[in-house]
């Protein structure tokens, strides 16, 4: 016990894990986290040490189908979560209690763990109106998320009502609904943006923030760089047909049945960052591609506003040049041609080597 | 003496809910009840001039928990103004995806929004695993029978694989991981509860632990459930549609196809997991608890549902024509478009009407009303129909306090930011109770020649009343028979799931692959203007969408959801609704702690971003077309 409260490794224990169980389960969560094994023993010390953390859960404007992922995450599993790494103290989704009872345990626990608590935000406040387009106790959102956020170590920004403003902020923006970076400003936030954002990535990174008592390394716009470091373009298991210039043109054609790139389907796998294309959903079971629909782009900034979801993409960034389908189709074949050669350069090289 | 006690925020629902009411101490009846949803988004006004093809994924957007419904009824709207006929694969897939979300919906409100009002850990950790062993063999038994009402359609399982376990050692190892949170002090999303509520006594301690064993257990099951979604769809929550069917193309062809034979396998399995879910935790824990609360006789919050039921009707069996022009009522298998009227007086004595596409599409028919909501109308004591609404924002403040501190609402003026909708100027509780009483009556009254399904709701109502030894108009409403209601309601749509991936198999060994009619896909195969109805039965209730295009583009676009129908405040008459009127009709042990409220709240399953995310504040006309005469056609 450290400072009465209760490590990891003691919870589990008390959950019946023997020393064994534990040290396998470090080492799938440091693999899970996208650590070298190298990091097995960093995780395992930070599992003995470190004191859980409670998490205050609160939700704005929103539709829940960010609580609604969390639920789905397969490692770990929900229960795994909820009993055994975090101490879920106020969630207006999960929470038995309400009402007055629920307030006053979340005012109790924003005092005994000040600074200490991880503020998880779902959904975000309007400003319009005095903020009175959302209210929870009979107060303005705005004014419990502020106050909430006070005493917080952290804050997680779930979904991408809380990281960019989402569906409620698009066009016109009847409510003034605004992100939550712009209402809390002086402490470290983590943006887990998607609409839903993928279970494994919330839960991912929870694990990490308590294991290691801070937030996973960011991208420059707050990301944790291991969930939104690559294209979904990037790691499509289409991507190839998109080299080759074979496209679906419309949908439930024979390229759809196919399975071929649905670029000029509007798919946005090129502009958005995500991990759908390697993680993908339900443990690798599928993701919006590969059921056969374009990506929106739902884990991106103003995802709403960037046109129709069914208009393809002008241009696509490829690395120090610009490209588009039709150009990529043009050039296919000789594109193929020089990779051919790049790879049979490489493999005399390795050959050569081998020689020596 | 009253007292005026505030639930605010609500928990375990969708959203934010306010709940105010006052409680006569003697007597423990609740005099005055108010219910206000404190959100609102306007989704309707962002969709205005987007493309009818991507409005879909906005309105899919209003809620994640009932995540896909407002997808459905966005394309079956858009379809329905473009005179879009989708395949029958799609229409099978649409379907098994709406059994898949009544299988993981209900399953998920009862486990993890609503067993904490019946049953408390703490109460669990008083139990003997033995005798809980025991019990759940003798519960597995006693209430079995209910496990042969699901057809088997596909035939393919050899033996459930979730069946639960009744030994000792299984309950002794949930019951010691709640002792160990509780010891530890930390009790997390089980803390501040008022768990000392006398109710929390009415049940043996080995019920509990049932219940809350089934709570942890099923939090890791539930996501099996929607597997579906996932195939179907990419994703679940908020799975990917088209208008004119479906995205997931078939393949037997191809591993690369969104559809083949392994995904079907995968889907396949999880269709048995939904039955299995519903069939041997969910029904037996729910009849198990269930049982018991009537025969101490707690049939208490039915309120509304006494007097007036709405439905609409859903799963088509083979694609339709129309929805606005009456062909969708034609094709349907679950018969609950409806009316019924005083079903507490008894099956025999309820009054019958039928919902159509007439109901929809007639302006004097279905209309909301804001007299009490922060809204004002030029003529604030009329209707207007969902076509013909204005929104104009009218925030007034609470009876007492301030603008942005509330003690107390004020009931007699405008106190909620959810309209007031009517049928023929009349409130009507909607939701699995609804449906299940107006199917019953228009099976038992003759006026429907039953489908599978119709004639499955009638067995599984039957089965209950002869197991509680009490006639449907006696237990069915009530907050038992509400929650009992969506138990057998998600053996339903489990059981549909089975039917339609059955008759997506027939249909593709007959040869057919397709899965989206692309003909209209093009804007300019589209009419200048179009008007259409998209309706559903979603999980908490009728669905209702309509829209209008003009030049490509939405013109106007409205909902009205089940919750506006059920948590709407009050109308110029002073009608109370499903919420306020179940909690006039609950009696109340302990004022401050007010208990049998959440229970008969959480009943319904309340969804506020659902109810609150319909208006405008431009102050604007919303929709600007009449409705026959000359209008735009």
């Amino acid at each position: 016990m450290i400072d009465g409260k209760e490590t990891f490794w003691e919870a589990l224990k008390r959950h019946g894990v023997s020393r064994r169980e534990f040290l396998k389960f470090s080492a799938v969560i440091t693999g899970l986290m996208g650590l070298p094994p190298a990091f097995i023993p960093k995780v395992v010390e930070a599992m003995e040490t470190k004191p859980r953390v409670p998490v205050i859960w609160v939700h704005g404007l929103e539709c829940t189908c960010c609580s609604e992922s969390f639920i789905r995450s397969a490692t770990p599993l929900a229960s795994d979560v909820l009993l055994t790494m975090i101490s879920l103290e106020y969630d207006d989704t999960l929470s038995a209690a309400a009402g007055e009872a629920l307030e006053k345990h979340k005012e109790d626990i924003m005092k005994k763990y000040h600074g200490e608590y991880i503020l998880a935000v779902e959904g975000n406040p309007p400003l319009g109106d005095d903020g009175m387009y959302c209210v929870v106790g009979g107060k303005p959102f705005l004014e419990g998320l502020k106050k909430a956020a006070e005493g917080a170590k952290a804050v997680i920004a779930w979904g991408s009502c809380a990281s960019w403003g989402c569906v409620q902020a698009a066009k016109p923006n009847p409510t003034t609904a605004v992100p939550i970076h712009k209402v809390i400003t002086d402490k470290p936030i983590v943006k887990i943006p998607g609409c839903p954002p993928i279970p494994e990535v919330m839960t991912g990174t929870i694990m990490y923030t308590v294991l290691f008592g801070k937030l996973p390394p960011l991208d420059s716009q707050g990301r944790p760089k291991m969930f939104y470091g690559n294209r979904i373009h990037d790691t499509c298991y289409r991507r190839a047909f998109f080299n080759e210039g074979m496209y679906v043109e419309q949908f439930d054609d024979e390229g759809a049945k196919k399975g071929w790139c649905l670029y000029k389907m509007g798919c946005r796998g090129p502009t958005t960052y995500n991990s759908c294309g390697n993680l993908r959903w339900y443990n690798g079971l599928s993701y919006p591609i590969q059921s056969g629909h374009g990506c929106i782009g739902c884990s991106a900034d103003g995802f709403w506003d960037n046109g129709n979801f069914y208009s393809r993409e002008q241009n696509i960034p490829f690395i120090g040049t610009e490209s588009n389908a039709d150009k990529v189709g043009a050039v296919a074949v000789g594109a193929a041609a020089v990779g051919a050669i790049a790879h049979g350069v490489i493999s005399k090289i390795r050959s050569g080597k081998k020689e020596d | 003496m009253s007292s005026r006690v505030v639930i605010d925020p609500v928990s375990r629902i969708e959203g934010h809910l306010r709940l105010e009411i006052e409680v006569d101490e003697p007597s423990h009846k609740v005099t005055n009840a108010v219910s206000a949803g404190t959100m609102w988004r306007g989704i309707e006004l962002i969709v205005k001039n987007r493309d009818p093809r991507e409005v879909w994924a906005f309105t899919q957007r209003i809620c994640g928990v009932c995540t896909t419904i407002h997808a459905l009824a966005s394309v079956r709207n858009i379809e329905d103004a473009l005179d879009i006929e989708i395949p029958k694969n799609a229409n099978y897939i649409r379907n098994i995806m709406l059994g898949t979300l009544y299988a993981h919906d209900h399953l998920v409100h009862f486990y993890h929004l609503h067993a904490l009002d019946w049953v408390s850990p703490l109460e669990a950790i008083k139990a003997d695993p033995v005798a809980t062993a025991a019990l759940q063999n003798q519960i597995l038994q006693t209430y079995g029978g209910i496990i042969s009402l699901y057809t088997d359609f596909l035939g393919g399982n050899a033996y459930p694989r979730k069946f639960p376990k009744a030994t000792p050692g299984y309950f002794k190892t949930f019951q010691d991981k709640i002792k160990n949170l509780v010891q530890s002090g930390q009790l997390g999303i089980f803390a501040a509860n008022w768990w000392d509520h006398p109710d929390y006594k009415m049940l043996p301690p080995e019920v509990h632990l049932i219940a809350i064993s089934h709570y942890l257990n099923m939090l890791d099951v539930q996501r099996e459930l929607v597997i579906p979604h996932v195939v179907f769809g990419g994703k679940n929550p908020h799975p990917h549609y088209i208008v004119g069917g479906m995205n997931c193309s078939i393949s037997m062809n191809d591993m690369n196809a969104p559809i083949n034979m392994e995904r079907l396998a995968v889907v396949e399995d999880a269709v048995y997991t939904q039955a299995e879910a519903a069939n041997l935790f969910y029904l037996i824990d729910l009849l198990a608890i269930g049982q018991i609360y009537v025969q101490k006789g707690w049939t208490y919050g039915g309120g509304l549902s006494k007097d007036r039921v709405l439905g609409y009707g859903d799963y088509p069996d083979e694609p339709y024509k129309s929805i606005k022009n009456g062909d969708y009522f034609e094709k349907i298998l679950y018969h609950s478009n409806g009316v019924v009227e005083n079903f507490a007086q008894g099956v025999d004595k309820a009054k019958y009407y039928p919902i159509t596409n007439e109901d929809l599409t007639n302006p004097d028919i279905i209309q909301e009303w804001v007299t009490h909501s922060w809204y004002q109308y030029p003529n604030n004591n009329e209707g207007l129909h969902p076509w013909n609404g204005i929104t104009d924002p009218y925030y007034t403040g609470p009876k007492e306090g301030t603008k942005t501190h509330w003690k107390y609402l004020n009931e007699n003026g405008k106190y909620s930011w959810i309209k007031s909708p009517r049928w023929r100027n009349l409130p009507a509780e909607v939701g699995p109770l609804a449906r299940y009483m107006i199917v019953y009556t228009a099976v038992k009254q003759g006026h429907i020649k039953p489908s599978w399904m119709d004639e499955m709701v009638v067995n599984q109502i039957d089965f209950v009343s002869k197991l509680l030894n009490l006639p449907p108009h006696v237990w069915m409403p009530t907050t038992v028979g509400r929650t009992a209601a969506r138990a057998l309601e998600c053996q339903l749509g489990a059981n549909a799931s089975n039917y339609f991936l059955k008759k997506l198999y027939d249909n593709i060994k007959a040869g057919d692959t397709s899965v989206a009619n692309m003909e209209k896909w093009e804007p300019s195969t589209w009419p200048s203007q179009a008007k259409g109805v998209g309706i559903s039965e979603a999980p908490r209730g009728a669905l209702g969408h309509w829209c209008i295009i003009k030049d490509g583009k939405i013109e106007n676009y409205q909902a009205v959801v089940p919750t506006t129908w059920n948590g709407s405040p009050r109308d110029e008459k002073g009608q109370q609704a499903a919420f306020e009127r179940s909690m006039q009709d609950t009696i109340v042990l302990i004022a401050k702690e007010p208990l049998e409220i959440l229970r008969s709240i959480h009943s319904f399953d309340p969804c506020l971003a659902c109810s609150t995310h319909v208006y405008n504040t431009q102050k604007e006309e919303v929709v600007s077309f009449k409705i026959g005469g000359a209008c735009y056609e």
